[in-house]
């Protein structure tokens, strides 16, 4: 521990040589390049450089999307997008964990399987849409079935790794206390393989929320898919750019606060691997 | 063929004894080899241990007798043979017997604190209150001398420590036969002595029957009432000698003993001159 902080000082030292080099070594580039590109997204609307009604300035988008927000049109469309993709992420993970911990548990399940998995894995989602209306028809079942079935492969395959990947002296442990099998497989096998379902987790969910709009688009009245659609249509622009921008912050925030709960969820094993690494 | 080694009367310590009887017969244990062929691991060990009492088994390196210990925790099936506890056929059944690993850093699980990770030995068996688990679990902790530990995670702990947590889970399951797999290989050379000291300490507390494995002369000898040297692989018994040291035992004089370095010779000279010689002598 003292040594890898020891060598960190070190490494820092040359860096804070030059106030430009601590400049380009911080988020603060980041924050200016983005905050560029709005300038210049206004600046080209302003001046007639992109002349357009498709192309309202950045301040117009604010303000139509909070406005939208204020007069309750938004609101409802942004959650029952979220409701929508939290229902089929949920079924979609839940599957996914259920199976991917049977095959790795099980070879006559894996052998099962696992070619169907392999084989239904590169299917891309819109691709599959206009069939299963013929099946699922037009309302939530079949846009849940999709997100579900999107979701379901990162984590199914996640989840499979880490439950193959506990360490054998795990397993022995529990073994040797005479632990009972579920017991075992909810105390022992679960939270070693902790990590790489979480990973699984975090995959899906951007896939589930880019599922969830493309499935809104396709089919449906509802969410912020198909208010995107009925703003193009209707040709209002800074509502659809509102819309896009909406989904950005929301998509950006739940992935936040899923890394920020991961890191929490699994804190040990970041730490056991800096204790791993500082013995070494 | 096999050389037997009978039973031991458990030294004064445990007159009173809560460990059971361990018996291994004729255990033999053979693995697939890289080439599909069969490769001996055990030849045929047979072993008696009295209830209490405290055995420990040297051997060359990699002559199989971690292979043999986990073959007696239910760990491994043994290819023939079986192992008794008391009069019951124990062969593959984890019972009443608890493995001590070599690797604490990694037997200790890593997402539970440390009383959750000695609550985890006991707690599926045994039908008691959160409270009453606690306290136990306390109780074991404070014997290892990490009465103030328990919400740490093991992580956080020096080796030695996780090492103390690491027995202190173990006797929290309450086995009657304890089987140490080199448990104190990779501590430094001074928290070894401390945990020599301590399990000797707690082996007397609480009278189980102990197994260990180690390649330490010098450990065997200081813990043991009997040591059992096994030949290179496949492990036979080559020999088995009672320490016939005074109890309770001291760091530092036992290991000072006439008998102490008298022992230590004898053993120290057959397993590096006379293992190889001892094998050709019991030809299979």
């Amino acid at each position: 521990m003292t040594q890898s902080a020891a060598a960190r000082t070190a490494a820092e030292i040359p860096r804070a040589r030059s106030k430009r080099r601590r400049f380009f070594d911080s988020r603060v580039p980041g924050v200016v390049l983005l905050l560029a590109l709005l300038c210049l997204w206004e600046a080209s609307a302003r001046s007639g450089l992109v002349e357009s009604v498709n192309w309202p300035p950045f301040s117009a988008v604010v303000a139509s999307l909070v406005a939208g927000l204020l007069d309750g049109e938004l609101l409802p469309v942004v959650l029952s997008t979220l409701w929508r993709m939290a229902r089929g992420y949920a079924i979609g993970c839940a599957v996914g964990v259920a199976i991917g911990a049977a095959i790795a548990l099980s070879r006559p399940l894996r052998l099962l399987l696992q070619p169907t998995i392999e084989l239904l894995r590169p299917v891309p989602i819109p691709a599959i849409i206009p069939p299963l209306v013929f099946l699922l028809g037009l309302d939530d079942r079949l846009r849940i079935f999709s997100i579900a079935f999107a979701s379901f492969f990162p984590v199914a395959l996640n989840t499979h790794a880490g439950v193959r990947a506990v360490e054998p002296i795990y397993h022995q442990v529990a073994r040797t206390f005479g632990v009972p099998h579920l017991t075992s497989l909810r105390r022992v096998v679960f939270p070693a393989a902790l990590p790489f379902i979480l990973a699984g987790l975090r995959t899906s969910l951007g896939i589930a929320f880019v599922v969830t709009v493309i499935a809104e688009m396709i089919v449906g009245q509802e969410g912020l898919g198909y208010y995107l659609v009925t703003m193009q249509f209707a040709m209002r622009a800074p509502e659809m750019y509102a819309g896009i921008l909406l989904l950005t912050c929301v998509a950006y925030l739940l992935n936040r606060a899923f890394v920020a709960w991961e890191a929490r969820a699994i804190r040990w094993a970041r730490l056991v691997e800096t204790m791993q690494e500082g013995a070494r | 063929m096999a050389v037997t080694a009978g039973a031991m009367p458990a030294s004064g310590a445990t007159t009173q004894s809560a460990g059971a009887r361990l018996r291994v017969e004729a255990l033999g244990k053979a693995f697939a080899g890289p080439d599909g062929a069969a490769v001996e691991a055990i030849g045929s060990v047979t072993l008696d241990v009295a209830p209490g009492e405290f055995v420990a088994v040297v051997g060359p390196s990699g002559c199989g007798k971690s292979t043999l210990l986990q073959i007696i925790a239910g760990l491994l099936l043994p290819s023939s043979g079986r192992v008794l506890l008391g009069d019951r056929d124990v062969t593959g059944e984890p019972a009443h017997m608890v493995y001590l690993f070599q690797q604490y850093s990694k037997s200790l699980l890593p997402w539970m604190t440390v009383e959750n990770n000695v609550m985890f030995a006991f707690r599926h068996r045994m039908k008691v209150s959160q409270a009453d688990a606690l306290t136990r679990c306390r109780d074991y902790l404070a014997m290892v001398g990490l009465g103030d530990s328990g919400h740490h995670y093991p992580w956080q702990l020096s080796g030695g420590m996780q090492q103390r947590v690491a027995i202190a889970r173990a006797l929290a399951a309450e086995p009657q036969v304890l089987l140490m797999d080199e448990p104190f290989s990779s501590v430094d050379a001074l928290t070894r002595l401390d945990l020599h000291s301590l399990i000797l300490d707690l082996w007397t507390k609480k009278h189980f029957t102990a197994v260990l494995v180690t390649h330490d002369v010098d450990e065997a000898i200081f813990l043991a009432d009997r040591v059992v040297v096994l030949t290179q692989r496949p492990a036979q018994l080559a020999e088995a000698v009672a320490t016939k040291l005074s109890r309770p035992r001291h760091s530092i004089e036992t290991r000072e003993a006439p008998e102490f370095l008298a022992l230590r010779h004898r053993l120290l000279d057959h397993l590096l001159t006379r293992s190889g010689r001892t094998r050709d002598a019991n030809p299979r």
